[in-house]
């Protein structure tokens, strides 16, 4: 970094008006009229004075911009904004104090944004609390019938059936929430590498493929073998199997989900559509928010989270998510990994 | 936290009969680092909306905040540097100068304001937008894409408070469109830029945070 310099008299000035001071003193003798020694001298006598003022104006412009610029600091450090601020004036302390403004209002926004995480966490366990209490509640219910009344054998398996539908509501939410935690928290890393889609969307597919089968949805993935892309697998295979349990979940029997990958200029495209009951327009944004759930998924069983984290491991690894969809007729998620 | 605040806007040109109602009334907030996409038919006051809030044009009626200042205190030379320092802008037919390198183009407001670039931020962004290995390159050797790109880059360069793209992809093919919408999308998102995008394009519209509906100078959604 470049210092300025802060002397009265700079080398080059001294030296400047010691040299014409010189040059008067040697042609003191020679030069008889009067009038051009006392021209000479009076001139090196005014640019010295001239330029110690001018050296003097400068330390002051230098020592203003600095008490400029520190009651700058001490105004944000106090919390309030500086008194002596023009905005947007063609000055230097003008173009200092807009950055130290922007660099105040940047950290402010750490602190607002700590200050929304602590309320988004409390969120969140009321969240949890309630997605807990529903089948809690049912697993104390049939407990209770079953510690309580003398039952038969078969109404016994009844209730136990009904139980482990519970625990495995339990288990999953429990399950998602471990992942949802970790990757809001940051405690996992990705590990990304250049590896074949292919895989990973076969990956995500094992997933589904038995609960596609029972409601007799068809398959279909289109995707070349050699279409590589930098991705961490084994979580962009839990977000492509959380969207495809999605098409799932919401494709009536019968239906088609398709599995397209294009790849692109800067992005490899993944499209994942389905033939199910589609999302109106202005829920599209609805859908990708934690625990959401539309109206018309009441009756599909489901806890709102699986968008939430597929967006989440796909935006980590900087690429999007985006959604297309006809209401009643079916819905397109691409998702954009970038190349 | 909001960093453009509109009160009653209201755009209108010319007088009488022959007045354009261009803005009619619109009130609105825009949080800071959230990405907003704003759509309507031709004429509905998209660009009229964007070049108010970037300072471009006066408004007839009505107050405009960004990032706490009101605009209408602003002399034309403060509204100069206001747009310089604040506000970037990208435009749909990229407007590099073609004389400059894609390094140059990218730096350029920073020579206007007698910037010096932060080479680690200059890195960091050509990275994101993927033009390290084009930068000596002339904008005429890169793709619509590619040219879309430095120009984004050049925009954010200056770290503005608001980033205003108007129909940055209304150039380009479908296809590219989605590549650079992309690429605008979450390269904001890393800087937790503001970005305000005008499309006729609601597909990538959809990529916002937030979607605005223009129809005949009002807000409609």
């Amino acid at each position: 970094m470049k210092r300025a310099k802060t002397g009265l008299f700079p080398p080059k000035t001294l030296l400047s008006a010691a040299s014409l001071m010189i040059f008067s003193a040697v042609l003191w003798d020679c030069l008889p009229p009067a009038g051009i020694r006392a021209m000479l001298l009076i001139g090196g006598i005014a640019i010295l004075l001239l330029t110690s003022f001018r050296n003097r104006c400068r330390k002051k412009q230098e020592t203003d911009f600095a008490n400029d610029v520190c009651e700058t600091i001490d105004a944000l450090m106090s919390g309030r904004g500086p008194e002596n601020y023009i905005p947007y004036e063609d000055t230097q302390i003008s173009k200092v104090q807009g950055k130290l403004l922007q660099y105040y209002e940047f950290m402010q926004a750490g602190q607002r944004q700590s200050r929304q995480d602590k309320q988004t966490l409390q969120e969140l366990i009321s969240d949890i609390s309630h997605q807990v209490k529903t089948p809690l509640a049912n697993i104390r219910m049939f407990t209770d019938i079953l510690g309580q009344r003398p039952l038969t054998d078969e109404k016994r398996t009844e209730f136990l059936a009904a139980m482990t539908i519970q625990v495995n509501k339990l288990d999953f939410l429990m399950q998602s929430l471990i992942k949802m935690s970790r990757l809001e928290t940051g405690t996992f890393t990705l590990h990304p590498e250049t590896a074949g889609l292919y895989h990973t969307i076969a990956r995500a597919v094992n997933g589904i493929w038995a609960n596609a089968a029972r409601k007799d949805i068809s398959l279909e993935v289109e995707c070349d073998s050699q279409i590589t892309v930098r991705h961490d697998t084994k979580w962009t295979a839990e977000a492509l199997g959380n969207l495809l349990d999605n098409a799932v979940k919401y494709t009536p029997e019968g239906g088609k989900i398709r599995v397209c990958v294009r790849p692109w200029q800067f992005y490899t495209r993944i499209d994942i559509s389905d033939t199910g009951i589609g999302i109106a327009a202005e829920h599209y944004h609805d859908v990708f928010q934690r625990f959401y759930r539309a109206r018309e998924a009441a009756s599909v069983e489901g806890i709102g989270l699986g968008l939430y984290l597929a967006r989440s491991i796909i935006s980590l690894q900087k690429g999007y998510i985006s959604v297309q969809s006809e209401h009643g007729k079916g819905s397109v998620f691409s998702v954009f990994l970038p190349n | 936290m909001d960093i453009i605040t509109i009160h009653n806007l209201k755009k209108y040109f010319g007088t009488g009969s022959r007045q354009v109602k261009a803005l009619d009334g619109i009130s609105l907030s825009i949080e800071k680092g959230k990405f907003t996409a704003i759509i309507g038919a031709s004429g509905s006051g998209k660009t009229t909306l964007m070049n108010t809030v970037g300072g471009l044009y006066r408004p007839t009626e009505g107050e405009v905040f960004v990032d706490g200042i009101r605009l209408a205190e602003l002399s034309e030379e403060q509204l100069t540097i206001f747009r310089r320092r604040k506000v970037g802008y990208i435009f749909q037919d990229y407007n590099l100068i073609p004389e400059l390198t894609v390094r140059e183009n990218i730096l350029f407001p920073l020579m206007l304001d007698n910037s010096r670039p932060d080479e680690i931020f200059f890195r960091e962004i050509t990275g994101l937008l993927r033009l390290d290995g084009k930068l000596s390159q002339f904008p005429y050797m890169l793709s619509g894409g590619g040219q879309q790109c430095a120009a984004i880059a050049r925009a954010m360069i200056t770290k503005p408070s608001i980033l205003l793209a108007d129909e940055p992809t209304g150039s380009l093919d479908a296809k590219t469109s989605q590549n650079v919408a992309g690429l605008l999308k979450t390269t904001a998102e890393a800087f937790h830029q503001t970005l305000l995008m005008i499309t006729h394009n609601t597909e990538l519209a959809q990529l916002a945070d937030r979607v605005i509906k223009l129809q005949d100078g009002h807000i409609i959604l």
